[in-house]
């Protein structure tokens, strides 16, 4: 597909939460609580007339409904702010520290004053019907490998509340999440094809990473992504699991507006992108933001020395370059292994024991071992890890053992070194040297195979198969 | 830069950095700082000595809301609102974010359409102000625009304040409006009503189901019984106040049952008590007002208290103690640390000489009892009033100030011990939680 003959146009908005306190409250942020809800509210929602005076297709759409909203919440972790009945505390201060190093890591200029706003939501997922958002700086940029991407706006804002269930009376929503700090940064629609809205927002991603103060794992960073070929208007796609899902989804859009624009059925809206690729229509394109200041929190005037006291973050793009160096890596294992806070540490410690393959004890055996014995290899502690190249690196274990002990202690059992000890290379002389005359004149690969079943994970399989040549020779 | 822009005019300003910001200028009191809406609705603010260059690019249209004319209904109640400020109704204009009060029937209409089903409304603004900035002239006002609806004949009247001191202007009504023939309800709001969530919307319309559906006469407050938007309590105008410093349920009945609850969702109203005063077309209101020049004082008491705290009062005309316990002030010398207790003694008795001095309990619920400690029977022997009373400090400062205004000194000071308009409970009932 040509992207640019079809007039593709695209544009990142990735939300990216921030851990610590709450935005505007003391309150941790559990974004997924696991405690059961102590606090259940019910609440409905006021669309004023005030806002209606210009068409809005999106809250007619929610208006129409007039559901009951239901919140549930735990005090570990909600207060009386997330339940809209108190006025918002101190703005977190960390949080803002954070969106400013964001700012300048992307060569943004922060406002001199922010101003926090209300941009108005009805569909209930803050309960105060406003979610809290400012703009923190503006006109950033960032390089990726086709050329530089422009990042309009960078704002600091709170998250909404978690939608449990719905239906047309009453939606239910989860109150851990409201109020979570996020940072929101947008790009201009300049992305060229799928594949660079992946590495686009993979670049992004790995800025917001380099602070050490996001958030991680499932939900934490979200990519919403406008999408449009020419004669066709604009469509938010939402809920991209991963980076990877980014490029089809986007192809199968692509081919979706075309049809649309033979059929001349032509909708502004936003779509729900599925784990088949596919999107499915959750409601139609709301009108630009209803946004009104939040007189309840002071502004914030930013200075020059206040801007100069940031520290800025070594960016994650330039440490995988330096990983890669230093440890002898290629860009996927440095980009891998570099999240992990120990690796450093214990290629220091065993020294006998090759970076590269620290680096795949950490990042490829564990997914061997899910993909193999379908065992959580997730659950491996550093001082698994630390154990077992301990063990290697006192050559009391062979490198065939690795996968075998690791598996143990994933499946939480107690590992009997012994049981993988080494064994020495007069042994395993002495041990190719009956099996060979025990099957005399057997093909290389069926020696190979006795040795390794009789002495498996104690010897070197690379070492074994040296010696059944040479004393198969004899 | 010198050239100063009005509202909704939209300006581009250039930065000694060389930024530029397009955007609507927005109005604001900060001296050193220009503040702009942008295109994507943010506000932004620009430190003016940082602006290089202001361009007008034009003028933008003010948002403005097309409002029915509404016609009146004969088969409806018809009901005044009367409006003093707060947060009950004002209105966003989303182009420059400012918050306007919409106070004329249409408007208010256009903002709480399902009212028009409830009544025929009449609305009007007899002040704009946050409720702490409120005087006794603001008293007398507020009651003489209720006294000239009522003689109107409408059917009810939803007074809408700001919550921090409503439960001393419905004492205050409470006391000032006699022979009241019908309604009158103050509607409050905890969250402003230019959000989805504000409370306003149902405690407006629940006060106005109440006027509708019920024979209920008094002075009464509509707020939400729980943190739900499901329920309102009719709460009595002599014995609530506000227990929450935001909670949209802060409203609570003191040493008092709630008159009647309003569920919003199938419009029913309970009554929780059975004795309350009836609709009486027969009667005509009487309205007193509250001498604006007179000075009550409340002062509570505490550990480390000094004389000299009580002394400020000297030339006032009444003073209402905020009593610890059952009714107690420090008033016993223990031992030579505690000299001063005779001074603050003294002191109350000297100011109740002078003027009626009366005592209330800070623990709020509950009666006073001054007869089991010796520092109540000190402070009864001193001439202090309210043995028994479970009258709230506030009720008992509204009422101290209209006996005041309405009788000679020894009559007011009698009255106070005395139940006149059920502020004083014959029984306080042992239910299980009393807030």
């Amino acid at each position: 597909m040509n992207y640019d003959k079809i007039g593709f146009k695209s544009g990142l908005e990735i939300h990216q939460q921030l851990e610590g306190n709450k935005l505007f409250c003391r309150c941790p942020t559990l974004v997924n609580d696991e405690n059961k809800p102590d606090i259940v509210i019910k609440r409905k929602l006021r669309t004023t007339t005030g806002e209606m005076g210009k068409i809005d297709e999106a809250a007619k759409f929610e208006m129409h409904r007039n559901r009951n909203f239901i919140y549930e919440g735990c005090s570990t972790s909600c207060c009386l702010l997330e339940l809209d009945e108190s006025p918002p505390e101190e703005l977190n201060k960390d949080a803002l520290e954070t969106a400013l190093q964001i700012a300048l890591l992307v060569d943004a200029r922060i406002v001199d004053i922010i101003q926090f706003m209300r941009k108005t939501v009805i569909d209930g997922s803050n309960v105060s019907g406003f979610q809290r958002t400012a703009l923190i700086a503006v006109d950033g940029k960032i390089k990726t490998p086709r050329g530089e991407v422009k990042i309009p706006t960078i704002c600091l804002e709170e998250e909404s509340a978690k939608k449990i269930t719905e239906n047309e009376n009453e939606v239910r929503y989860r109150l851990d999440r409201l109020g979570v700090p996020l940072i929101e940064i947008a790009t201009d629609a300049s992305l060229k094809d799928p594949e660079h809205v992946k590495e686009t927002a993979g670049i992004i991603g790995m800025i917001l990473r380099s602070t050490g103060k996001v958030k991680r794992g499932l939900g934490s960073i979200r990519q919403d992504l406008n999408v449009s070929i020419k004669g066709h208007p604009r469509v938010e796609l939402k809920g991209f699991q991963d980076l990877r899902s980014i490029p089809k989804t986007i192809e199968n859009e692509v081919i979706r507006q075309q049809e649309n624009i033979k059929k001349g059925s032509l909708k502004s809206e936003v779509r729900k992108v599925e784990p088949d690729f596919s999107t499915t229509f959750l409601r139609p394109m709301p009108g630009s933001a209803r946004m009104y200041p939040e007189t309840d929190v002071p502004l914030i005037k930013i200075t020059d020395s206040m801007i100069k006291k940031i520290k800025l973050p070594e960016l994650l793009t330039e440490k995988v370059i330096k990983f890669e160096k230093k440890y002898n890596l290629n860009q996927d294992q440095a980009r891998e292994v570099m999240d992990i806070p120990y690796f450093d540490d214990f290629v220091k410690r065993f020294r006998k024991v090759d970076s590269r393959y620290i680096c795949k004890i950490l990042t490829e055996i564990p997914k061997e071992i899910k993909a193999r014995f379908d065992i959580n290899a997730d659950n491996l502690k550093e001082t698994d890890f630390a154990f077992v190249l301990n063990a290697l690196n006192e050559n009391r274990i062979s490198k065939s053992a690795v996968l075998d002990i690791l598996k143990e202690l994933a499946e939480g059992k107690k590992v009997v070194l012994d049981n993988y000890k080494t064994v020495s290379d007069s042994e395993l002389e002495k041990h190719i040297a009956e099996i060979i005359k025990k099957n005399p004149g057997a093909p290389f690969n069926a020696l190979m195979g006795g040795v390794m079943k009789q002495l498996k994970g104690k010897v070197d399989g690379k070492k074994a198969a040296e010696l059944i040549r040479r004393l198969s020779e004899r | 830069m010198k050239k100063e822009f009005s509202q909704a005019d939209l300006i581009e300003i250039l930065t000694k950095d060389n930024k530029t910001f397009k955007g609507i200028n927005i109005p604001s009191k900060e001296d050193n700082t220009l503040f702009i809406k942008l295109d994507s609705g943010y506000n932004i603010g620009i430190d003016k000595s940082n602006i290089k260059r202001i361009k007008k690019l034009g003028k933008i249209k003010m948002g403005n809301i097309k409002n029915k004319s509404h016609k009146h209904d004969n088969a409806l109640p018809t009901i005044s609102i009367l409006h003093t400020g707060g947060t009950v109704a004002s209105e966003v204009d989303y182009k420059t974010g400012a918050v306007t009060p919409k106070f004329t029937p249409e408007e208010l209409i256009a903002k709480f359409p399902e009212i028009q089903s409830v009544a025929n409304i009449h609305s009007r603004l007899i002040s704009n102000m946050f409720s702490d900035d409120m005087r006794f002239v603001h008293y007398n006002r507020i009651a003489g625009d209720i006294e000239k609806e009522v003689k109107k004949g409408v059917n009810g009247i939803i007074l809408t304040h700001g919550t921090d001191t409503m439960h001393y202007t419905a004492a205050a009504l409470s006391f000032m409006l006699q022979d009241l023939p019908i309604p009158v309800i103050i509607v409050g709001a905890q969250r402003s009503s230019d959000r989805g969530s504000s409370d306003a919307f149902l405690n407006l319309v629940s006060a106005a189901l109440f006027i509708a559906k019920t024979d209920f006469a008094g002075v009464a407050i509509c707020m939400h019984s729980s943190m739900n938007d499901k329920e309102c309590l009719i709460l009595p105008g002599l014995k609530s106040r506000k227990m929450h410093s935001s909670r949209r349920d802060a409203f609570k009945a003191i040493n008092s049952k709630p008159i009647a609850r309003v569920d919003y969702n199938n419009s029913f109203v309970e009554f929780l008590v059975h004795d309350h005063k009836k609709v009486d077309k027969k009667l005509k209101i009487k309205m007193k007002t509250i001498k604006e020049n007179l000075k009550i004082g409340i002062v509570k008491a505490h550990p480390n208290m000094h004389a000299s705290e009580l002394k400020a009062y000297s030339s006032f005309n009444g003073l209402i103690l905020e009593g610890t316990g059952l009714g107690h002030f420090p008033v016993s010398k223990i031992d030579q640390k505690t000299t001063e207790h005779v001074k603050i003694l003294n002191e109350i008795k000297k100011l109740a000489k002078k003027m009626p001095v009366f005592i209330t309990t800070q623990a709020i619920f509950g009666r006073t009892n001054m007869n089991v400690y010796s520092n109540g029977r000190k402070l009864l022997d001193a001439g202090v009033l309210g043995n028994f009373s479970d009258m709230t400090p506030e009720t008992a400062f509204i009422k101290m100030a209209f006996l005041l205004s309405n009788y000679k000194k020894d009559e007011a000071k009698k009255l106070m011990n005395e139940n006149l308009h059920g502020e004083i409970s014959k029984r306080i009932l042992g239910e299980d939680d009393f807030l």
